[in-house]
């Protein structure tokens, strides 16, 4: 009897230890316990026909539809400044207005030819850079991608890092992150809409950060009438695939190296050059400012040609302020200097020598790029009401 | 019976561990297998490529600088005596090296591959006919090597980015970049394609994989003989670009048998 139970003993025993083996076995991914009514909707980016794969979203700011929908308001909100007079509130959309694709646009009634300033009249930097198919970014934001994921600097790595700076920058809000979250938070209708994004309603600025980010990730541009063209919907014309057959040639306008094409239908690299603008340079917050290198002297950001046409002036400090002007500078006027990037192969001509009929072809080409629906689609667009209204 | 019943146990028990194993390691071949791995390296006169400098001349007199190099390699072979050669990852094996990106440096290659002799290994330079496919890479970098369709699709073989002293003293770019070209008719209209890629084979490569072992490649760019052998090739006369510039592509394509170098890694 006693041998028996000893060994029934021994039986249970090791079942338990097969049964936690089993479990023990299986992969650990379940997700850590959610505070409770903390439900959000996942929200999964749509690829466009052509578009890259890999999304900059980093790991911990899953896209949500509470989390997006917070951003909306945020982005639109003169609160954030952590103001309240209607005088000196700003917000993003101050200066990133949807119909000129999250510009200011060259004639905005207060930024002049485009040249933006903060609340206190502080210039920025540099001219304004567009919100669009940021989501497949992974090199760097801002014109000389100080905003990069290699920054040792953990506060300057992503879209989200760029509200905090957009807060207190002198040269944009001009305010303090504690006033922002304090007005926030006494914003009725806000904490809730926290909650039900991040699972508190106490709102901090991390969490704004988060928000206003997804909302970015979402401004996507894909329908314009190149995008048409390549999904075999439209037919271009004459003048545009001309432009077309010019913009991806090195013996025509010799672009596509840089903005890209049907190949990279992003329209740029995201990467660094000195396109051949000047012989001198002394902006402090070139690509050297951030890398160090002396090749990289007045290089900055090779930009995105979607949408271009709503973006002028043009070049990081707005010195073109038509198209016109800009194929006008590639095709007669490169500066050489030692740092010129060695993808201007024309430089030795001084540029790519287009006829005047080349340029009209390259710029109706240019001009496919333009997407109606972006600049006017809704979910992007200014909430009809915050809420607290 | 009761006294059998404790061992099947642990038999079980002993089953659950083994099955907890990594899921990768499914086949039970019987067949021996190791792997294989590259390193990539690029040199100039046989030292490590110093970038950005203007420091270099290659045969035809030229002082060049190189800036950056993107280039891809496939079809890599290992070639055995029984003719049974080995293709590495069929489809997949179009492997992009970029020397500003040092994770593209190392090809750490996941085929089992069976240990014994090996005569020699090749590979293709660029992408082959059939495999060179516009839109096959939608990210980026590979999909930043893209080859405008008209002049030809598919993607860039290489792009080896520098700058030469040219003949009126301008320290000039030069852009030279390999792919397909074209062929023209007399009016200058583009009237068929060539496939500019080529085989690099080491027939003097023998070297034998052991059971598990893992055996380390080095690939070496010999940048210079780019521009040597059999052809001479001067910047001065092909200029800053050739992708529409077959004849000069071809000599590129011509010479870029003996650019490199391969061995087991020491
Ligand atoms: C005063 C006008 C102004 C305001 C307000 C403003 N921005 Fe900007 N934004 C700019 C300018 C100018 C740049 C380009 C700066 C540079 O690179 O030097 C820019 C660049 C950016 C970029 C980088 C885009 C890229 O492609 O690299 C992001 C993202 C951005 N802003 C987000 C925001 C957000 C979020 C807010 C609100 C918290 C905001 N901005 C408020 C003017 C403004
Ligand atoms: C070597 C790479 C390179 C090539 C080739 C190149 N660009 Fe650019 N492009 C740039 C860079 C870098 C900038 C931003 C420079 C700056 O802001 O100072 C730029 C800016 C622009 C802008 C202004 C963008 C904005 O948002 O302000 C336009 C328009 C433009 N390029 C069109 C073209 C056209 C058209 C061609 C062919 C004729 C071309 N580019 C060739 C690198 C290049």
């Amino acid at each position: 009897m006693k041998s028996f139970s000893d060994h029934r003993l021994f039986l249970i025993l090791i079942a338990g230890l097969i049964v936690f083996l089993i479990i023990s076995c299986k992969k650990s991914d379940d997700p850590e316990p959610l505070p409770s009514g903390y439900e959000p909707t996942p929200y999964e980016i749509d690829i466009p026909f052509g578009f890259p794969t890999k999304l900059n979203i980093p790991e911990d700011n899953p896209m949500t539809v509470e989390g997006l929908e917070l951003g909306r308001y945020l982005f639109y909100d003169g609160r954030i400044s952590g103001r309240t007079h209607p005088d000196s509130m700003m917000s993003c959309a101050t200066c990133h207005i949807q119909e000129n694709s999250f510009e200011c646009g060259i004639n905005h009634p207060k930024y002049t030819g485009g040249y933006t300033f903060g609340v206190t009249g502080i210039p920025t930097h540099h001219v304004m850079l567009p919100l669009m198919n940021l989501v497949w970014n992974h090199t760097g934001y801002l014109w000389n991608g100080k905003v990069n994921p290699n920054n040792p600097d953990p506060k300057f790595r992503n879209i989200e890092d760029l509200v905090w700076m957009g807060i207190v920058a002198p040269h944009e809000m001009n305010s303090d992150t504690n006033k922002a979250k304090a007005v926030i938070q006494n914003t009725p209708g806000y904490p809730e809409l926290f909650k039900k994004a991040f699972g508190s309603d106490q709102v901090t600025v991390k969490n704004m950060s988060k928000a206003i980010a997804q909302f970015i990730r979402t401004l996507i541009s894909a329908n314009s009438k190149f995008d048409k063209f390549m999904r075999g919907e439209v037919q271009l014309t004459g003048s545009e695939l001309n432009g077309y057959v010019l913009f991806t040639t090195e013996e025509g306008a010799d672009c596509f190296h840089c903005h890209g094409a049907a190949g990279n239908p992003l329209f740029t690299t995201h990467l660094y050059y000195n396109n051949g603008k000047d012989s001198v340079f002394n902006d402090p917050l070139d690509r050297y400012s951030i890398t160090g290198d002396p090749n990289d002297k007045g290089a900055y950001k090779a930009t995105t040609l979607r949408n271009i046409e709503y973006t002028a002036p043009y070049m990081h400090d707005g010195r073109f302020k038509t198209l016109e002007e800009v194929v006008e500078f590639y095709s007669h006027h490169l500066v050489w200097s030692p740092q010129i990037d060695p993808l201007m192969h024309h430089i030795a001509n001084g540029g790519t020598q287009l006829t005047a009929q080349e340029k009209a072809d390259l710029i109706a080409f240019i001009k496919t790029l333009r997407d109606e629906e972006f600049i006017a689609n809704p979910e992007f667009s200014k909430p009809e009401k915050f809420p607290d209204e | 019976m009761k006294k059998l019943f404790p061992y099947l146990l642990i038999v079980v028990i002993l089953l659950v561990l083994s099955s907890c194993k990594k899921e990768s390691e499914e086949s039970n071949d019987i067949e021996p297998t190791g792997k294989i791995s590259l390193h990539f390296r690029h040199y100039v006169d046989g030292k490590d490529l110093v970038i950005d400098t203007l420091m270099y001349f290659n045969e035809a007199g030229n002082q060049y600088l190189i800036n950056e190099i993107q280039y891809f390699i496939s079809d890599l072979t290992l070639h055995r005596s029984n003719g049974k050669d080995i293709l590495i990852r069929a489809w997949k094996d179009i492997h992009y090296i970029d020397t500003d990106l040092p994770s593209t440096h190392y090809w750490d290659i996941p085929d089992e591959i069976p240990a014994g002799v090996y005569d020699s290994i090749s590979f293709i330079f660029g992408i082959s006919q059939e495999k060179n496919q516009s839109f096959m890479f939608v990210n980026p970098p590979e999909s930043f090597m893209f080859w405008p369709e008209y002049l030809g699709g598919g993607y860039h073989y290489m792009k080896l980015n520098g700058k030469w002293d040219n003949q009126d003293e301008i320290v000039e770019p030069f852009d030279f970049h390999l792919g397909i070209g074209q062929i023209l008719d007399t009016a200058g209209q583009i009237v068929g394609f060539v496939h500019n890629d080529f085989k690099v084979g080491f027939p003097d490569l023998a070297f034998s994989i052991s059971e598990n072992q893992v055996l380390d490649f080095t690939l070496t760019m010999n940048i210079e003989r780019w521009f040597k052998d059999p052809h001479l090739y001067d910047h001065d006369i092909w200029g800053g670009y050739i992708m529409q510039n077959q004849e000069a592509m071809k000599i590129a394509s011509e010479n870029g048998w003996n650019v490199f170098d391969m061995e087991v890694t020491k």
